[in-house]
């Protein structure tokens, strides 16, 4: 039971941190939150591979001033996300919009977790020792001799490790 | 002269690795050992003319022999000085001498490791990593010859890329480059030993798992450097984006983490013979092909440093590698039948198989958020993006569950287990992560994930502190002072002790990943000089900015007071510089790191009245993050430091294990 304390406490410690690490207190309004996931989800057009709440291109700049804009004025995220869309083609969104072949994006991975998970399955059968004896098998009882002599050679193997074979390299 | 005798020694390396390829082979094949040890000495000149040739471009560099096509393209007089020295991998044609100098001097490395221990293997493996050499400099040689001379010698050169300014410049390439290329060494010693018939002796395994766990290493540190060169330079505050090129360095890791867990099922267990083939196989593709993302760039990237015209080179190299793996692989495989079979679908090699298959599974994911868009645009026309969005929603719970596993798995017992031990090994650790989340939701945490991803962090940890005081208590009971049991603990078995050290690491990584990406916040605020604001517990004063006119870039500097509270923290000196030359700006923030969060400050404009709009950010537990990598380094120097005991695998089979394969 003390072990248990032990690795509660530890537990316990880490927590604390989490939650001191965690406490950042929330000031952001809701708009700001919104604009920020909008910027996370628009790409800058003109910056390889940046969103353009990443990006620290003149053209993200003005992006981002046009989506705060545009969310004060109270239009939507599908319509802004779309004014975009329409200036610069589906490229601009950060995910593809989930339409028709778009889709497959989401659904070959799912695929993909099946068959992997029906590759081990398999594999995993395969390997078995025997397909008919389940974890029913029992684990052999050692006769008392034989349980002495294997209490022996892990005391005399841990002996070794400790003791004179360390220094002995 | 010098780059004349550089380009020389190219051209005889390129040579000598044609010899080595076919003496080894033919050596190998034919039983001739002279032929053999003839290759082998003749791999070991080809680090010594590359680095002749390595010499001469970087002198050409550090002289501004403009001369040098690459170096005009990639160098400038007005760039720092310091940066020259670097500046050789900045682009394609430098950066692929550089990988064939490392690759040589790895090669090198493993076969002095490999050509006693294993002397049926190392002929094929020397001469597999010989071709790879060779495909390398006949590159350079055809296509891009670092070493070319202009017709007519500029005056002053292109410049460097300005985002390669940076002193992670000084080591990420290296590494992660490095790190790429030597996945070429555990694959070529596993196909060396399978092309040798020796695939089912397990003898190859240690020396594949050493060099795969430095492999690993080598690829780990060039991650993280990375992560911390866009979080220190990029100035949006991330470290990872889910960018091709990201991802393309990811996928190796990935596969080459699940083999270096699953070489130990072959080492222990003389199982997963095929398997680890496989793995590596696909370790090796995976690296292929970020060098194909790298260089031919299919798919845009903020990384694009090494883009060249030769993507199809290095697919077809990738394909045809594959394709020959498959075919050496088939035609060897009744030599990898496994000594042993599987007792029980609850045990340790289970849960390794389990991992594999996550590791692979995110390794695929990935692959194919990476390149869909180059299907999306042969299949309907429309170039698309798949972003982070996509990232996150599917690798993070595969990333989940493999960090939960990371807790449980070690704690299972090798051969089987049952649902009585299941439940013993996991009360701990269960029981930890219960109270973490528990503790984390009284406290006002609510979302779901995040006390999810905490619970499954405080699980893992808690299962490998158990597992350590458990032992160093059953030490301690046979007489030894606690700090000298949990010592002799360690020491006793490095290669479990090492990875648990690993692992640690890998929690904290998950932790600070968690922590930074659920609850960081950022606002950018409109300051003039003078003026101050607060945001997330820190006030911050404008005090003044400054413009300081250098050759090559205008560099706009602001000094800034920050207070924690009421505590004075000091100036910090956040600047951005921008490049006219290349239409580039590249921004350094100011960071305040803790292990409780990191104040991060970035001015992203300035105006000419000194207003400045700076990006602020709180991001908690960012630290934590670089704060694993030393472990991360230290856990495998660990499990890889040398022991005395040999490993079962080595030890003969008795006999009846031999009989009953059938």
């Amino acid at each position: 039971m003390r072990l248990f304390h032990t690795a509660a406490r530890a537990a316990g410690l880490l927590t604390v941190l989490f939650l001191l690490a965690c406490s950042v207190g929330d000031d952001l309004t809701p708009d700001e939150r919104r604009a920020q996931e909008l910027n996370r989800a628009i790409m800058c057009p003109v910056c390889p591979g940046e969103s353009i709440d990443q990006s620290q291109n003149q053209l993200a700049a003005q992006m981002r001033a046009i989506v705060a804009e545009k969310l004060a004025a109270g239009e939507s995220e599908a319509e802004i996300k779309s004014f975009f869309v329409e200036r610069y083609g589906d490229s601009v969104l950060l995910s593809p919009p989930e339409r028709g072949f778009n889709l497959l994006v989401w659904f070959v991975p799912v695929v993909g977790l099946a068959a992997g998970g029906l590759a081990a399955a398999l594999a995993l059968r395969r390997m078995r020792r025997s397909p008919h004896d389940d974890d029913e098998v029992p684990i052999p009882e050692l006769s008392r001799d034989e349980r002495e002599e294997y209490v022996r050679r892990i005391e005399s193997a841990l002996d070794m490790e400790s003791g004179r074979g360390a220094e002995r390299q | 002269m010098m780059v004349d005798a550089g380009h020389l020694a190219l051209v005889i390396a390129f040579v000598a690795t044609l010899y080595v390829v076919a003496a080894s082979f033919v050596g190998a094949l034919r039983r001739v050992p002279e032929l053999s040890t003839s290759g082998r000495y003749g791999l070991y000149t080809v680090p010594v003319l590359l680095g002749v040739s390595t010499f001469a471009l970087v002198q050409a560099f550090v002289r501004n022999d403009f001369s040098v096509r690459y170096v005009a393209e990639n160098s400038s007089l007005s760039m720092p000085k310091a940066y020259t020295w670097v500046a050789m991998y900045a682009g394609n044609s430098g950066s692929l001498l550089f990988i064939a100098l490392a690759l040589s001097v790895l090669a090198v490395a493993a076969v002095l490791t490999l050509h006693r221990r294993l002397p049926y293997t190392a002929p094929y493996a020397t001469a597999l990593m010989a071709a790879f050499l060779a495909f390398f400099l006949g590159v350079m040689l055809f296509l891009a010859d670092p070493l070319e001379r202009l017709p007519i010698v500029p005056e002053d050169g292109q410049g460097i890329n300005p985002l390669l300014v940076h002193f992670g410049m000084f080591i990420h390439p290296p590494l992660q480059m490095t790190g790429l290329v030597s996945v070429t060494i555990p694959f070529s010693i596993a196909m060396g030993a399978m092309l040798a018939k020796r695939g089912g002796r397990d003898e190859w395994v240690d020396v594949g798992r050493l060099w795969g766990m430095l492999s690993w290493l080598i690829m780990t540190a060039g991650l993280m450097l990375g992560a911390w060169w866009a979080y220190t330079i990029l100035g949006w505050g991330g470290y990872w984006a889910w960018d091709p090129v990201e991802n393309s360095a990811l996928m190796p890791w990935l596969a080459m983490t699940a083999f270096v867990h699953s070489i130990m099922v072959q080492k222990r267990r003389g199982m997963f013979r095929m398997w680890n083939i496989v793995l590596i196989v696909v370790a090796f593709t995976l690296a292929q092909m970020g060098m194909f993302i790298n260089r031919g760039g299919p798919v845009p990237s903020v990384h694009s440093f090494a883009q060249s015209a030769m993507g199809w080179i290095f697919l077809s190299f990738m394909v045809g590698t594959l394709a020959l793996s498959m075919a050496a692989f088939v035609w060897r495989m009744d030599t990898l039948k496994s000594r042993e079979k599987l007792d029980s679908l609850l045990s340790r090699e289970s849960a390794f198989l389990v991992q594999n298959v996550l590791f692979l599974l995110v390794a695929f994911v990935t692959l194919w958020g990476t390149v869909f868009p180059v299907f999306s645009e042969a299949a309907q026309g429309t170039t698309v993006t798949v972003g982070r969005p996509f990232f996150d929603r599917v690798n993070g719970p595969l990333l989940l569950a493999l960090i939960a596993l990371m807790g449980v798995g070690p704690l299972l017992p090798w051969r089987r287990a049952t649902p009585r031990i299941l439940f013993a090994v996991t009360r701990v650790p269960v029981g930890a992560g219960l109270i973490t989340a528990a503790v984390l939701a009284a406290f006002g945490m609510r979302d779901p994930v995040a006390l999810l991803a905490f619970a499954v962090c405080g699980a893992a940890t808690a299962g490998i502190l158990h597992e350590w005081a458990r032992g160093t208590r059953s030490r301690h009971g046979r007489g030894e002072a606690y700090p000298v049991a949990f010592g002799r603990l360690l020491l006793a078995n490095r290669p479990r002790y090492g990875g648990y050290i690993v692992h640690i690491g890998i929690v904290l990584l998950a932790a600070g990943a968690v922590g930074s990406s659920f609850f960081g916040v950022q606002r950018d605020i409109a300051l003039r000089p003078g003026e101050e604001a607060s945001f997330g517990g820190y006030t911050f004063r404008y005090l003044s900015h400054d413009v300081s006119l250098y050759p090559d870039r205008r560099e706009e500097a602001a000094d800034v007071e920050l207070r924690a509270g009421d505590r004075y923290l000091g100036v910090v000196r956040p600047f951005r510089a921008v490049y006219p030359d290349f239409n580039i700006a590249s921004t350094r923030g100011a960071i305040r790191s803790t292990p409780v969060e990191d104040f991060y400050i970035v001015p992203s404009e300035f105006g000419d009245d000194g207003q400045a709009v700076f990006r602020v950010m709180v991001n908690p537990m960012v630290w934590w993050m670089w704060a694993s990598g030393p472990i991360l380094v230290l856990g495998v120097l660990f499990a890889l430091s040398p022991q005395r005991q040999p490993s079962p695998a080595a030890l003969r089979v008795p006999v009846f294990a031999e009989t009953s394969r059938a």
